[in-house]
């Protein structure tokens, strides 16, 4: 199963925010999508997800076109997907956030119970899921009283929980310090499979080279680049896009590197967070 | 098995009994008095009702009366002079209930998408225009001298005419519709609606279609409403819109509110609270109204969540009772 | 045929006019909390009977001049019906913060019970009359159909309402009121007294609500301790038309009720032959709320949000 957009723009009001955009993702493989703020990587996924509409253009899920469609069908057809900000059920437990992800998708099934889950299997599934993500010993706790980390973590585990072939994950490290982002990474990076194309939108350059198999970048609503990490890390116009003319550039290096001399900034990849 | 644990196991027995024995003492009451408890166990049915709009699902719903006098006029139209109809008191009440559930569903379609204060201004307006309607629409309702003389109700053959038949029923109304309304809170479908109150744009993104979810808990509250209504007046034998005024509504948001949001234990509270204050405000005379005004604030003021706590809810009380008599070390 | 339009027209407006000033009061008081204020109609009722009070109090201790007398009273009314406003906010809103949005609706339900029977108690539950702040006159100008009182009203709330937008717009106090709406939490990081512009909106809500209700009980002729209830209903209504939390919506809002109403009433018998009557009035300003809230549904002025920009996180 192949998820692709196909010449999608979106303007809001006269402002462009993506242009003429045309992606293909396909189960297998991690996707990075990266630019500077404002590039239009979190219209990419809202759209995607739904959330917004297509201005023109098409997203495709095989042969379903997504665009047309209202969002809860989106995400029944095997999209799923985390919040830039989280948006976790406070008020609930960590066991009931993944189990609300169960609930009967039609009236049909609703009324007559086919093709759905009976409780113990549903939370059988839940178990093995809170397992997986390392969150069995918080099950019966409040989502909101966990602690930020692993909060994050558990956004995580609602979008894999159903097993959706399509995931969007809007920014997981955003908030993480340094160690529980490398965590993020390792957990994002074992959860790659065959049947699933995880699309990362994401700020820490450490994490989206270290893990992607295909990194698009945008700038100004149009694809820049795309290609492997190697190839995305060499090319001068993602430099430029990110930091500027190279003379801006070397200006930027110098003060990089003197504040590397006394401590301060982390070295990496010669790009800056914001 | 220790002293202790038999002491525990009758006390709770104990405790059990005093309830039994405290509901099947009510018919011996003055009627005065039953009337009162059936009041209680009348809005009982109403708020469970709500709450399950209210408190599960996080729609303000101040037209709910409405629902209420759909099944009102439904058992004094069908079950008296007025186009002389008598169908038995058990048939209207599912016709009660289920013209509940059309009205919720025909104001809900259009209106569910809206959120917060429009959907409540919006279900108000509904609610004032249902009552308008009927206070003018002569030929069906009688406006406002309303439908007098109704059929005196039975039930499999047992007459239901005075407060004590009419206790009785209610409280087995009221036990099915609090144990089924828990079932529910339990069920999936419970959790869905917790889940849609927190956050209703997530919900839709994991695939749950929610005007369906607002749909069905507006359904399901117009039904046990409109099933409340039915009960209402075959017990007044009369109905008249003044019954069904957006003051009503508004009691049985309070109910919700002042015994604790989303919680049955909570609204039984409010419920006997609510309905209490005003008979025991007799006294008062004229400042009745001024002195339960007070009270009210005084209560919201000093608990601002409910007077009863949301964890002291029926799932806690059934796990007590069940560890208390099954392990009772434990506890 | 003109003439009964021009006739309808002016009392629309009037109506209008009233409607829209309580209307205010429940949009800034929803601005800054989130509150729907049902004790705000309560105000509306006690405009007139402070007024009354004032008004007799000064003539029995020998009075001024006529119309200063008159002034006077107005202007004590909107004071005092004010800092009850503040009063009832410091201790029955306030303390209820941190408790979501039904526990003060709550507090303001139980509010509205208080002063309603605490009028009904100290002056008696009846219709008293009103005295005639100006004489109502037809005014030959206008072609006779309009009177003094009508036009009076009409003046002083387009007055008022011009006020208030200047006072908002343009002065210190009101752009923290209006940063206060935008954002409770920037404001107060930024070093506005939330809890100043929270009371001077319970001063100027309630205010503004006497003054309508001192209009309304001079256009009737006659004050009642229930005379809040529906009205207050209907400019909420009105508030929520124009879009809630936004004061020219607010006023909007008032106004098209006004004319909702009173056109929707001379011809609704005509446009449906006689079948529906006027007795469906408040169906037909309810029925329109409806529609437009189908079609617009953060109102005529409201902001419509986006569902990604804003985290709406519990409604209720």
């Amino acid at each position: 199963m192949a998820l692709a957009l196909e010449n999608v723009s979106k303007h809001f009001g006269s402002l462009v925010a993506i242009r003429n955009l045309s992606l293909s993702f396909d189960v297998g493989s991690i996707y990075s999508i990266i630019g500077p703020n404002g590039a239009g990587k979190s219209t990419v996924v809202n759209m995607i997800a739904g959330s917004y509409s297509v201005t023109s253009g098409a997203i495709r899920l095989g042969a379903t076109a997504l665009n047309r469609l209202p969002k809860h069908r989106i995400a029944q057809l095997g999209v799923s997907r985390t919040y830039q900000n989280l948006r976790l059920f406070d008020g609930m437990t960590v066991l009931e956030n993944l189990e609300v992800c169960f609930f009967p998708q039609s009236w049909l099934t609703f009324l007559t119970g086919a093709k759905r889950l009976s409780k113990a299997e549903r939370l059988e599934i839940c178990h093995a899921c809170l397992a997986e993500f390392h969150l069995s010993d918080v099950a019966d706790v409040l989502a909101g009283d966990l602690p930020y980390g692993r909060q994050k973590i558990l956004e995580l585990a609602r979008a894999f929980v159903t097993q959706a072939p399509i995931v969007l994950l809007d920014e997981p490290a955003a908030g993480l310090n340094h160690t529980e982002t490398k965590d993020m990474a390792a957990m994002i990076a074992g959860l790659k499979r065959e049947d699933r194309a995880i699309i990362l939108v994401e700020h820490d350059m450490e994490m989206v080279m270290s893990i992607s198999d295909r990194i698009d970048v945008l700038n100004y609503g149009e694809l820049l680049c795309s290609g492997t990490p190697d190839l995305v890390r060499t090319n001068e116009r993602v430099q430029e896009a990110y930091l500027g003319t190279t003379e801006e550039l070397d200006d930027i290096r110098k003060l990089a590197q003197s504040r590397r001399a006394q401590g301060g900034l982390r070295a990496n990849a010669g790009i800056v967070r914001h | 098995m220790g002293n202790s644990v038999i002491v525990r196991r009758l006390g709770l027995l104990a405790v059990l009994a005093l309830c039994v024995v405290l509901l099947a003492l009510v018919p011996h009451l003055p009627s005065y008095y039953v009337r009162v408890v059936d009041s209680i166990l009348i809005y009982i049915i109403l708020a469970v009702g709500l709450n399950l709009v209210v408190g599960y699902a996080g729609l303000l719903d101040l037209g709910f009366i409405a629902f209420y006098a759909v099944g009102a006029y439904a058992y004094a139209l069908l079950a008296s002079g007025q186009f002389d109809i008598h169908l038995p008191f058990i048939v209207i009440l599912f016709i009660g209930a289920a013209a509940g559930a059309i009205a919720g569903v025909l104001l809900g379609f259009p209106v569910l998408k809206l959120r917060g204060d429009y959907l409540a201004i919006v279900t108000l307006s509904f609610g004032e225009i249902i009552r308008i309607a009927i206070n003018n629409a002569d030929d069906l309702t009688n406006g406002p001298q309303g439908i007098a003389g109704l059929d005196r109700a039975s039930l499999f053959g047992l007459p239901l005419t005075t407060p004590v038949h009419f206790y009785w029923l209610l409280l087995v109304l009221a036990i099915t519709v609090c144990g089924g309304v828990y079932y529910m809170e339990r069920s999936i479908l419970g959790k869905a609606w917790r889940a849609l109150r927190e956050d209703q744009d997530v919900v839709r993104g994991l695939g749950i279609n929610t005007t369906t979810l607002k749909l069905l808990a507006f359904a399901l509250s117009a039904a046990i409403g409109g099933a409340g209504g039915v009960i209402f007046g075959a017990f007044q034998r009369f109905v008249s819109p003044e019954s069904f005024t957006f003051q009503e509504s508004l009691l049985v948001v309070l109910i919700i509110i002042i015994g604790g949001v989303g919680n049955i234990v909570g609204v039984i509270a409010g419920a006997v609270v609510l309905v209490v204050l005003p008979e025991v405000l007799h006294f008062a005379a004229q400042y009745r109204l001024l002195i339960y005004g007070v009270v009210l604030v005084t209560v919201i003021v000093l608990r601002p969540g409910g007077l009863v706590s949301p964890r002291f809810n029926l799932g806690f009380i059934i796990r007590k009772v069940r560890t208390l008599w099954l392990s009772p070390s434990k506890t | 045929m003109l003439d009964y339009f021009l006739q309808q027209l002016i009392f629309a407006l009037a109506i209008g006019a009233i409607y829209g000033l309580i209307a205010l009061g429940y949009t800034m008081v929803y601005g800054v909390m989130r509150l729907i204020n049902f004790a705000h109609g309560e105000f509306f009722m006690l405009g007139p009977y402070v007024y009354t009070f004032i008004f007799s109090g000064l003539i029995g201790l020998g009075g001024l001049a006529p119309m200063l007398d008159s002034a006077i009273a107005i202007i004590a009314s909107f004071v005092i019906v004010g800092l009850l406003g503040v009063a009832i906010e410091r201790f029955a809103y306030r303390p209820l913060r941190a408790y979501g949005r039904l526990a003060p609706m709550l507090s303001a339900l139980g509010m509205s019970i208080v002063l309603q029977s605490a009028v009904r108690v100290t002056v008696g539950p009846q219709p008293v009359h009103f005295p005639a702040i100006v004489p109502s006159t037809p005014i030959d100008a206008l072609g006779g159909m309009v009177t003094t009182v009508q036009f009076g009203i009409l003046v002083a709330a387009v007055l008022l309402m011009v006020g208030l937008t200047l006072f908002v717009n343009g002065t210190r106090l009101g752009i923290w009121i209006r940063a206060a709406s935008e954002s409770w939490t920037t404001s107060s990081l930024l070093g506005i007294r939330v809890n100043r512009a929270v009371s001077l909106v319970f001063f100027i809500g309630p205010g503004l609500g006497a003054m309508a209700g001192i209009m309304y009980a001079s256009y009737y002729g006659i004050m009642q301790p229930t005379m809040g209830s529906v009205i207050g209903l209907k400019a909420f209504t009105a508030a929520i038309l124009g879009g809630i939390g936004s004061i020219p919506g607010a006023m909007l809002g008032g106004f098209l009720l006004g004319a909702i109403e009173t056109f929707g009433t001379a011809f609704l018998p005509i446009l449906s032959f006689g079948y529906i009557g006027t007795e469906y009035r408040d169906v037909f300003a309810f029925a329109v709320l409806i529609l437009v809230l189908l079609f617009k549904p953060a109102g005529l002025l409201g902001e419509t949000v986006s569902e990604e920009t804003t985290v709406a996180k519990k409604d209720y």
